[in-house]
């Protein structure tokens, strides 16, 4: 038997009994359709979630000092440019980019136009100095070094900072929603050694003006990224350390090295800082966990399917029984038999498997167009809350095969092991 | 062109006995030859129409139909010596509901190795035509009369030209007039060079028939022999 005159046959017996093939048809693509839904659900949050919420660079290890040790208490645990020369030779490490907070508080005072509108704000904040190849890829205006005397300095704000911005802060206040490339070049007085809540220094206040350069995933998201001379610079003017750093930051040569700079890193008596590392991995986790319970359900449902087959195909195997008589009297063998069984739930679950995924693809596009419809804007709200690689396509599809193909196992070697010298006589 | 020696076949009687149909079956038909096996009904033609048929594998004794030993085939040889070296003909005609007639008779070439092709289609129409049907081949069976769909049987058992023609109570289900002209068509399929068995519990047939064999006691005799008359 050729595929064609198979196809023909398993045609021909789909067409004859359509409710019985549309009710297996609509078991899978509901079963397939959930599945592929709630897969591509789960690796669409999973993106936002690494792409946005946790922009995390892979190769990046964060060193801090212990937070407790005997060597900090006996003088050694610190990250001064000591260790940094060390943490620079480690193997695998191409970068150690020093990282320095302003350490005296800081407040901004601002009344004026702010991109159209009035703004009148006073607000503490923080600031941390870094070296300027940790960050110049996104600065976008002049250079990112100490300024001369009377020049801003430029900073480098959170590119998740501006998000938190644009979908909280800004609709609650009736101010506009700012791009990044909007905001770059705005400038605003800051006064260092200045608190609204905690204690000063003896020093003077240091009135400066700070201007936005560019946004970043590599800024503070709390404050704002300066060049760390300056960073040294304020410390220094106001009598704070202004000669241990605050962390480290080492670009590894791979991804896959960190966890052997990690170990490097610890045998100095230093930490590794991967609470964001953490909490991204925490909530993939909480989405992977999420997304298996959901698919697990769709999977039962596409066992459900599978059974309903299984019965749908006994039950029409019985009822044909003359028929496959008939076809083994003009010449069918019993594998051709088996196989036009075979040949039917593939059938069934080839196009339930095309139409639960279509469905669910039409689906996540109508979630999609309500979300950004009638949801409220809300921090890191993506265009779309669905990622559908081809493998989620393929494995709907396969998916569907499979479980056809499972159900209609049984029926098939029933059908074959029939005896056509009493089928036909019936 | 058919030969069975010492067939024996056996269903089980329900209580655990065997049953035999077939109790040593020895059976030649010439080439060409137009023989019809007459007995009552349970008598077990149906069986040994199967048995020759290559429908049914369990059975003791030897049998070869068309220079093929039926014994040595596996199922897929099996498959194809009912694909090619036979046709046939059975009482309730056995045609697919949603078949269409030349559809019903394309049914063989739908397991030749071979896909379905122009030479099938004209082959289908050709034999339609030799059974008179040419005219109604876009018809399903539910709109043919019961002579029109054994015709459409005998179409597609002639479809693969058959060596041997295997009819199980052919004209069972038809009127007598409906019947005679079935009889009528086996006795010029005949005529024309095919070897046909028929088994049948009607006397009207051995009116068609060169030979007439009688089924009794799961043993088989030439009608004129005198040891099985009563």
């Amino acid at each position: 038997m050729t595929l064609s005159s198979m196809a023909r046959l398993v045609s021909l017996s789909l067409r004859r009994d359509r409710p019985r093939a549309a009710f297996s048809t609509f078991g899978v693509a509901v079963g397939v359709g959930a599945l592929v839904f709630f897969v591509a659900l789960g690796l669409g949050v999973a993106r936002v979630i690494r792409e946005k919420v946790f922009p995390i660079d892979s190769a990046l290890v964060d060193v801090v000092p212990p937070a407790i040790s005997l060597g900090s208490l006996l003088g050694g645990g610190k990250v001064d440019q000591a260790t940094m020369d060390r943490l620079a030779t480690l193997p695998n490490v191409l970068h150690a980019y020093r990282k320095m907070n302003v350490r005296v508080p800081a407040v901004s005072r601002y009344e004026g136009a702010f991109f159209g509108s009035h703004l009148r704000m006073g607000l503490e904040i923080l600031a941390v100095g870094v070296d300027r190849g940790l960050v110049e890829k996104d600065v976008q205006l002049g250079a990112f070094a100490d300024p001369n005397p009377g020049e801003p300095i430029p900073a480098i704000a959170s590119s998740r900072l501006l998000e938190i911005y644009n979908k909280t802060f800004a609709p609650a206040r009736k101010l506009p929603q700012l791009s990044p490339k909007l905001v770059v070049g705005f400038t605003f007085p800051v006064e260092f050694n200045r608190s609204f809540v905690a204690a000063t220094s003896d020093g003077q206040v240091m009135a400066e003006r700070l201007q936005i350069v560019g946004i970043s995933d590599r800024a503070l998201l709390a404050g704002v990224t300066i060049p760390l001379e300056t960073a040294i610079r304020l410390n220094r003017s106001a009598s704070a350390d202004a000669q241990t750093f605050t962390a480290a930051t080492l670009v590894a040569r791979d991804p896959s090295a960190v966890p052997k700079i990690a170990d490097e890193v610890k045998r100095m008596g230093l930490q590794t800082d991967d609470q964001e590392r953490r909490l991204a991995q925490n909530a993939g986790l909480a989405v992977a966990l999420t997304t298996s319970a959901l698919a697990l359900l769709s999977v039962l449902i596409c066992v459900l399917a599978a059974v309903n087959i299984a019965h749908a195909l006994s039950a029409s195997v019985r009822a044909r029984a003359r028929e496959i008589g008939i076809m083994q009297a003009v010449g069918a063998s019993r594998s051709d038999v088996r196989l036009i069984v075979l040949g039917e739930a593939a059938a069934i679950g080839l196009s339930g498997g095309l139409v639960g995924t279509i469905g669910a693809v039409l689906a996540a596009a109508v979630v999609d167009r309500v979300s950004s419809s009638y949801l409220p804007s809300f921090p890191y709200k993506p265009d779309s809350f669905f990622s559908y690689p081809l493998e989620v396509i393929a494995g709907g599809i396969a998916l569907g095969m499979i479980a056809a193909l499972s159900g209609a196992y049984f029926p098939s070697r029933h059908a074959a092991s029939m005896d056509p010298a009493r089928t036909v006589a019936e | 062109m058919i030969s069975a020696r010492a067939l024996k076949k056996c269903f089980a009687d329900g209580t655990g006995g065997e049953l035999p149909v077939l109790n040593g079956v020895d059976l030649e038909v010439k080439r060409a030859e137009f023989v019809a096996i007459l007995g009552p009904s349970g008598s077990g033609k149906s069986t040994l129409l199967h048995v020759l048929g290559g429908l049914d594998i369990h059975y003791q004794g030897e049998v070869q139909v068309a220079g093929v030993k039926l014994a040595a085939l596996d199922d897929k040889g099996l498959a194809r010596f009912r694909n090619r070296e036979i046709g046939f003909v059975f009482q309730s005609f056995h045609l697919i509901p949603n078949l269409t007639a030349i559809e019903n008779v394309l049914l063989p070439a739908y397991f030749d190795p071979r896909s379905i092709n122009g030479e099938h289609r004209h082959r289908a129409e050709e034999v339609l035509s030799r059974v008179g049907m040419i005219g109604k081949k876009d018809r399903v069976p539910a709109q043919l009369s019961g002579g029109e769909r054994q015709r459409v049987a005998i179409a597609r058992a002639l479809f693969a030209r058959p060596k041997v023609l295997f009819c199980d109570e052919p004209t069972g289900n038809l009127d007598s007039v409906t019947g005679r002209e079935v009889i009528d068509l086996f006795r010029a399929l005949h005529q024309e060079g095919l070897t046909v068995l028929v088994v049948t519990h009607e006397e009207r047939m051995s009116a068609a028939a060169q030979r007439i064999l009688r089924l009794r006691d799961g043993r088989l005799a030439d009608e004129l022999d005198p040891e099985m008359r009563e």
